[in-house]
């Protein structure tokens, strides 16, 4: 009948088509984005011609004479010449380009250009209306809501019907699947075929909404966008603790955030005014990207490959636009500029990280913020305190002093080596004879300053040996010598008790020249969690300058000092923020010259170096600069090497630092975004190179849509403002497609990765922009919007598909019926665990490894108890060998920011359900338990079972099958006891006392069948 | 040689069929869709010799890849300068400021290191090949021996990730995905794309990824093979099913969809059919193609003894060999253990002692059925060794950094001219002198002799075309036939 329709409607009406106004956003820019703009675009720095079809003012510009477009006038209009020309020197699209206009499109262009060829802004960037009409349709008993009216009025324009209403039944199994991830129970679906109320459907659609159910399902669509995974990625992919992440994910859906909020948290919560920790702990949204360990990689490739992350994420996630094309060059196709693309990075450049994390230490890459648990915070407050107040009662020395010659107490002295002699690599320690540094032949002795001394190669370290001098920052401690630099340093080791460099994120003490000056540090992760200061001068080159770093253990850059020839040099504070221990990562020795990996000092000089363990006064490194001179003492050096309160004094806050040390070290720590006091410099990199810096930019929305309306100094949390704006172009409607995605299986706008003019246009736009309205109207609501939806005729309608429709409209863009699609990887394993009763019900917590992983190609050892049985989106992540199940299944590998998924049918996937164990042991469980509650009543079990699968009763013949499966299996076991018993085996969930093994292994088959079934794994 | 970074511009008709545009063209058709879905189409036209845009000289690709940049300065790149001259500094004017990698672009001397293995030549052509490869050196006559490759890449990481997807950052389809959207299947009881990993070696850790479908769909992953029971994922009925219970099953689960199928008259049960019957004959076709202890002892005496282990790398590229004989189109090996930073002459004869035979016997045995004709070997990894000496340099132990200025890779078999040595690197094998060839053109060449024109394989991601050459290659084509 509505084939019918349509043909007269075509042969009754062909001149009606032909003179249709030609719509620029629907019929014009998909034609000229796609075969004009690559080469006539917005990117007019990269193309060769100087033509731009891109506006009509571009469009119409002279040329030398010739005009692209004279609106009105083909006869004049160089495109119409070029598109209709046959010389290959002459026609458009060029041959070369391999793209050809169809006659039909050539007609569009044409007939527009007759029209008066005009442009119109693309359609997604502009406002979203404040009010959007609602088509009003004189036969609408189908309707339910607005939804409906929109659905419908588009399917009278298409000449089709909506299709019946589907069964109680097979509605309760959709709505419970998309808005909870799980089947319903069959006490739910009985309660619902028992309420006649008209509020029926309300009522289960509200009683979704308030479970934890939901608050997982909603987490785990939001883990594709949010590229979760719990390891780094890359190549090494160790593993990293963000689960926490995830349950602020689950807590915000479980509290109905307003999704404005629950956006502007994870952009900028840790700028909101008091920002809670949970506010701050939102934004690790934006570290979860992959991070890089590998060695030798150049550390600003890597840190700007993570903020291109965060940019591309923001782009897709929320602004729907494909931002990463512009990150060489302007958009090809859309208003959007390179410099677009490094304003809006310079949002997210802004925070103390590095391009590295840690090969030899586990620390977490900063910045971090710490998770105490509420005992570890009253530890915490009170270890504090006793710091504070020891700190407060600092003994006095007398202001006058005897001025006597100071003589410096060998007391807490470690190491002096005097560099005299090399014997068998090995220099003399004075200190401690048992304690040679070691070396090697290419470090030679020299004249020194006092003797001889010591030339470095740069490639070999003199090392004490280990544990000497391995201090921790609670220790007060001080390193003096002599040194002699040949040349201006950018950079090179003087000293370290340390590792390596980038790969042990300079974990320990350092002293090094960088740029010429001295620099001296105490490193838990460079570059945020240290204490730096660097000397405002350089050292003097090519004369031996005595040098010496002292320490006072108050894990404070104020408690550094370098001292330079006997007097405290003139210092900048680098950095100034040490919670962690600076022991570990390897190497627990002091040494110099040389680090794993970092620049060593080459052609150095060294010569009399002392280590203590204790903080040398300045008149004691004074007379280290001078031992010839007298040098009178004062009271501070009274008051560091004479005052027995102050002995007494420091060691009691030693202890209570140590104390501190500990509760901080037990304290879990997570990576979120903290932005530095000072903005960092951000530049437009020519061609996306991290070494090629052009000019300078400041954050900055693009240029195309609304500025922020306070532009100077602007951060992230302007930018959440702005994204956040009622009349946004974009936010609200890219929201609103995605969660109508997720409910009807395909966005309005079918690519929702990308609204812009490559993307596809909405199919009910009108739709789109009430719905979006709507949304924001009542508060960005989520449970609002899923509700419209939920309850709309629209979804309510049967999922099968007569030949004549499929051939209508075989993508199911006009919602002419409801669509049927493969439930999704998470849902499919835990249909499985929910039916089977083996489903563990708790929420949140560190995510677990179910059976699958041990066969990853990454494997790692399964969980114990609960751990096997808990909802898919706890599943441990590895970005290098994600969970196989999964994969096999179509889950996203959340190595970028997702915002679909590709549904696909493959052998493999049978293979996953016939025979993972995860499987077959919850068939066997679910078997169980049907005997249990049914006994010998075989009829009961395979009814009971099919409901269980499909939330309906069997057909007759349905039953005749089953009724067959389970004859023939038992049959087949009973002949064959022995393989019953080992087939009931599968699983680390021992099934006790099997009274009648055959049967079970026969009921066990057939519950694995119904699990493979159609109706089981697929919404309809 | 690209010497210009990419910008991505890259833009053609598309070519593969998605499911959604499958669904719109085939919508009517009944099994339309189970082919789209399943199947992603037939290898193309007959007349092209299975070649999509023109005729293809090779049906399959064997990939053996090398994983962590094998020295071309000991196995295959001769510089007689370079031994006269060990000890010295590397002159700056070779290395015209080159990034180095933060494992050795830190030190303080950079002492040139010549190759301590001999040298001579094999073959009618006169290849030049190292004492570490006696049996490669008999298939002289069949390599042509690309000495001129290079790659932007400095770590293994983004090093792999390119020469496998074309870009040094994940997110990309690998090679065997895009082969496998453009060509389909030529078996359909096994995977068209098949991955074997050597079992057990150390190294620079794989990463999934580089067989995976990047923004392909997913059934475009490459399968990996692992050398255990389970060949691939659950491919065992549990313990206690056997066969014939198992068809059982099958057929009432078949009874239900086709019963459903006549309700509803979906098309897509069909699928879920096909997809089950599908999966059936993969749990026999997989242990028979697998079953490597079936082969006679001669192949073994080929291959060496340790084709016998499963999972070793002779054992791969046997399994290689009976893959290809079935009828999957690309075969890709990994073998890591390269990465020779630090004593290097001991290891790399561990590595040449582990890869050499069975390398030469795969190409020798699929030359003697009559199979290298129209099979594309490949051998090589993802960068080069530099020329000086990382670390210390004692005089005879000594280790080698990432290169990625030039390397060698070589291919044999479906189209490829024997014999051949293609580019020129520099005295020092530091440069490339003459006939780069870049990671690129690489892949435009593979591309091209299984019958596609690279620029025409294409998918629509994001609102732009992606191809696997992005917008370089060139067709390396003083190699071929």
């Amino acid at each position: 009948m509505i084939r019918v329709l349509t043909c007269l409607l075509i042969l009754g009406f062909p001149a009606f088509a032909a003179e249709k106004k030609i719509d620029f956003n629907r019929d014009v820019r998909p034609i000229i984005s796609d075969k004009c703009f690559k080469c006539h675009g917005p990117d007019s720095a990269n193309q060769k011609s100087d033509f731009r079809i891109d506006s009509l003012e571009n469009a119409t510009a002279d040329l030398d004479g010739i005009k692209g477009i004279v609106p009105g006038d083909l006869k004049e209009s160089e495109v119409h010449w070029r598109i209709r020309s046959d010389d290959p020197d002459d026609m458009m699209p060029t041959p070369k380009s391999k793209m050809k206009l169809t006659e039909a499109e050539k007609d569009i262009i044409d007939k527009w250009i007759q029209q008066g060829g005009e442009f119109a802004k693309h359609w997604s960037l502009n406002e979203l209306p404040d009010k959007v009409e609602v088509p009003k349709l004189k036969n609408n008993e189908w309707e339910r809501n607005e939804i409906d009216a929109f659905i419908l009025a588009k399917l009278k324009e298409e000449t089709l019907e909506p299709s019946t209403e589907t069964s109680k039944e097979k509605w309760i199994r959709r709505v419970t699947f998309d808005l909870t991830g799980l089947p319903p129970k069959l006490a739910e679906i009985d309660a619902f075929l028992d309420d006649q109320s008209p509020k029926a459907y309300e009522t289960v659609v509200d009683r979704l909404l308030k479970t934890d159910a939901y608050a997982e399902r909603m987490t785990s669509e939001w883990l594709d966008v949010a590229r979760y995974s719990d390891t780094y990625g890359f190549q090494v992919d160790r593993n990293r603790e963000v689960w926490q992440w995830r349950d602020w994910v689950i807590n915000a859906f479980r509290e109905n955030k307003t999704y404005d909020q629950f956006m502007t948290e994870q952009v900028a919560g840790d700028l909101l005014p008091n920002a809670t920790r949970d506010q701050i702990l939102a934004t690790t949204f934006n570290r979860l990207h992959g991070q890089k360990v590998e060695g030798g990689s150049v550390p600003e490739e890597f840190r700007i490959e993570y903020i291109a992350d965060r940019v591309h994420t923001f782009g897709t996630a929320f602004l729907g636009l494909t931002m990463e094309c512009t990150r060489c060059h302007d958009h090809k196709y859309d208003p959007l500029t390179q410099k677009d693309y490094y304003s809006m990075s310079a949002f997210f450049s802004n925070i103390d990280e590095a391009g590295l994390y840690s090969y030899f230490t586990p620390s977490v890459p900063t910045p971090t913020l710490e998770l105490p648990t509420e005992a570890q915070e009253k530890q915490l407050a009170e270890a504090n305190k006793a710091v504070a107040d020891l700190e407060s009662k600092k003994p006095k020395s007398p202001e006058k002093i005897d001025s006597t010659d100071v003589e410096i107490s060998k007391a807490g002295q470690l190491v002096h080596l005097d560099f005299e002699s090399n014997e068998k690599n090995k220099f003399q320690n004075d200190a401690d004879k048992e304690k040679p540094a070691s070396t090697n032949g290419n470090n030679k002795v020299v004249p020194g300053k006092f003797g001889n001394g010591a030339k470095l190669s740069g490639d070999d370290a003199v090392n004490l040996p280990k544990g000497t001098a391995n201090f921790t920052r609670n220790q007060p401690f001080s390193v003096a010598l002599w040194m002699q630099t040949p040349n201006k340093k950018e950079r090179a080791v003087v000293f370290r008790r340390s590792k390596a460099w980038t790969d042990a994120a300079s974990r320990g003490y350092e002293l090094l020249i960088e740029n010429g000056k001295l620099s001296a540090a105490l490193v838990h992760f460079e570059p945020g969690n240290s204490i730096r200061i660097r000397t405002k001068s350089e050292i003097p080159i090519g004369k031996w300058q005595h040098v010496a770093m002292n320490y006072d253990g108050s894990s404070r850059a104020a408690g550094l000092q370098i001292f330079v020839n006997g007097k405290l040099a003139e210092t900048e504070m680098v950095r100034d923020n040490l919670t962690r221990e600076i022991t570990g990562g390897g190497d627990d020795f002091i040494g110099l010259g040389q680090r794993m990996r970092d620049n060593g000092f080459k052609n150095g000089l060294v010569d009399e170096l002392y280590v203590y363990d204790r903080q040398l006064s300045g008149r004691e490194i004074a007379k280290l600069a001078a031992p010839d001179k007298t040098v009178k003492s004062d009271s501070s050096h009274h008051f560091l090497t004479q005052n027995e309160n102050a002995k007494k004094w420091r060691a009691e806050l030693k202890t209570a630092r140590e104390k501190r040390s500990a509760v901080q070290k037990g304290i879990k720590e997570i990576m979120v975004m903290r932005d530095k006091a000072e903005p960092a410099e951000a530049y437009i990199l020519d061609r996306g190179s991290y070494e090629a810096r052009a000019d300078k930019v400041t954050p900055a929305t693009p240029e195309v849509l609304a500025a922020l309306p306070d532009p100077k100094n602007a951060d992230r949390l302007d930018l959440a403002n702005w994204l956040t704006d009622p009349k946004h172009p974009l936010t609200a409607r890219v929201a609103v497609n995605r969660y109508w995605q997720m409910m009807f299986g395909r966005g309005l706008v079918s690519t929702p990765e990308d609204f812009g003019s490559q993307g596809k246009p909405p199919s009910h736009p009108e739709l789109l922009d009430w719905l979006s309205r709507d949304f924001v109207e009542n508060d960005w609501d989520l449970h609002h919007l899923l509700k419209k939806m939920a309850l709309s005729a629209t979804y309510r309608q049967i999922s099968d598909v007569t030949s004549d429709l499929r051939e209508r409209d075989p993508e199911n863009i006009f919602l002419a019926r409801s669509p049927s699609r493969k439930i999704a990887a998470e849902m499919i394993r835990d249909n499985a665990l929910a039916v089977s009763g083996l489903l563990t019900e708790k929420v949140g917590g560190p995510s677990v490894n179910p059976y699958d992983l041990e066969a990853s190609f990454k494997p790692s050892k399964r969980s114990t108890g609960e751990g096997l049985y808990r909802r898919s989106v706890y599943t441990f992540w590895k970005r290098t060998g994600p969970s196989p199940v999964m994969m096999t299944l179509d889950a996203s590998k959340r190595e970028v920011c997702r915002v679909n998924r590709e549904e696909t049918a493959s052998p493999l996937q049978s293979l996953v359900l016939l025979n993972g164990p995860q499987f077959v042991e919850a068939a066997r469980v679910g078997a169980q338990k049907l005997i249990e509650k049914h006994g010998a009543n075989d009829a009961a079990i395979l009814t009971d079972a099919f409901r269980q699968f499909t939330s309906r009763r069997p057909d007759d013949r349905e039953l005749e099958i089953l009724q067959s499966l389970l004859s023939e299996q038992l049959a087949a076991f009973k002949a064959a006891p022995a393989k019953a018993a080992e087939f009931l085996k599968t699983g680390d969930t021992k099934t006790e006392e099997i009274e009648n093994a055959p049967r079970l292994a026969a009921i066990n088959v057939l519950v694995s069948t119904l699990m493979n079934f159609d109706e089981s794994i697929t919404k309809r | 040689m690209n010497t210009t970074p990419p910008i991505c511009s890259g833009f053609e008709s598309p070519l593969g069929v998605s499911r959604r545009q499958a669904l719109g063209q085939f919508g009517g058709g009944l099994g339309g869709i189970a082919l789209a879905n399943l199947m992603q189409g037939k290898p193309g036209s007959p007349d092209l010799n299975g070649g999509l845009h023109h005729k293809a000289k090779t049906k399959r690709v064997i990939y053996m890849f090398q994983s962590g940049g094998p020295s071309q300065i000991d196995l295959y790149d001769h510089k007689q300068r370079l031994i006269d001259e060990t000890g010295q500094e590397l002159p700056d004017s070779v290395r015209q400021g080159q990034r180095l990698t933060g494992m050795s672009g830190n030190q303080a001397s950079l002492p040139l290191v010549g190759s301590p293995f001999k040298f001579a030549q094999h073959g009618e052509c006169g290849h030049m090949m190292s004492e570490l490869l006696p049996h490669t050196s008999k298939i002289a006559d069949d390599m042509a021996i690309i000495k001129s490759m290079n790659t932007e890449a400095i770590n293994h990481g983004p090093g792999v990730t390119f020469m496998q997807t074309g870009s040094q950052f994940a997110g990309r389809p690998s090679m065997g995905s895009w082969l496998n959207y453009g060509l389909g299947t030529m078996n359909e009881n096994l995977p068209s794309f098949v991955v074997l990993v050597t079992k057990g070696k150390g190294g620079q850790p794989l990463v999934s990824r580089l067989w995976g479908s990047g923004f392909l769909p997913g059934k475009n992953d490459g399968v990996r093979f692992r050398p255990d029971k389970d060949a691939v994922l659950y491919l065992n009925s549990p313990n206690g099913i056997d066969p014939s219970s198992r068809r059982k099953m099958l057929d009432r689960l078949n009874d239900l969809h086709e019963h459903q199928l006549e309700k509803s008259g979906d098309t897509e049960l069909e699928t879920r059919i096909a997809q089950y019957e599908m999966a059936y004959r993969m749990q026999a076709s997989i242990p028979e193609v697998t079953a490597v202890d079936k082969e006679p002892e001669s192949t073994f005496k080929l291959y060496g003894e340790d084709a016998k282990t499963p999972g070793t790398f002779a054992a791969n590229c046997l399994m290689a060999r009976r893959l290809a004989e079935k009828g999957v189109q690309f075969i890709q090996l990994y073998h890591p253990g390269w990465d020779h930073h630090g004593g290097l002459p001991g290891g790399i004869k561990r590595q040449t002692k582990e890869t050499d035979q069975a390398s030469a016997a795969l190409v020798t045995d699929l030359k003697q059925r009559g199979m290298l004709e129209d099979t594309l070997v490949i051998w090589g990894g993802e960068f080069g060794r530099t020329n000086y000496c990382q670390g210390k340099f004692n005089g005879t132990n000594f280790g080698r950094d990432h290169h990625p200025r030039c390397f060698t890779k070589w291919m044999a078999g479906g189209g490829i001219k024997g014999g051949v040595s293609h580019g020129e690197t520099d005295d020092y094998s530091y440069n490339v002198v003459n006939d780069g060839v870049h990671i690129h053109d690489f892949h435009a060449t593979i591309l091209h002799l299984l019958g596609i024109d690279h620029e025409r394989l294409n998918f629509r991601y994001q609102g732009r075309y992606f191809r696997l050459t992005d917008v370089h290659g060139h067709v390396v084509k003083p190699i071929l036939t």
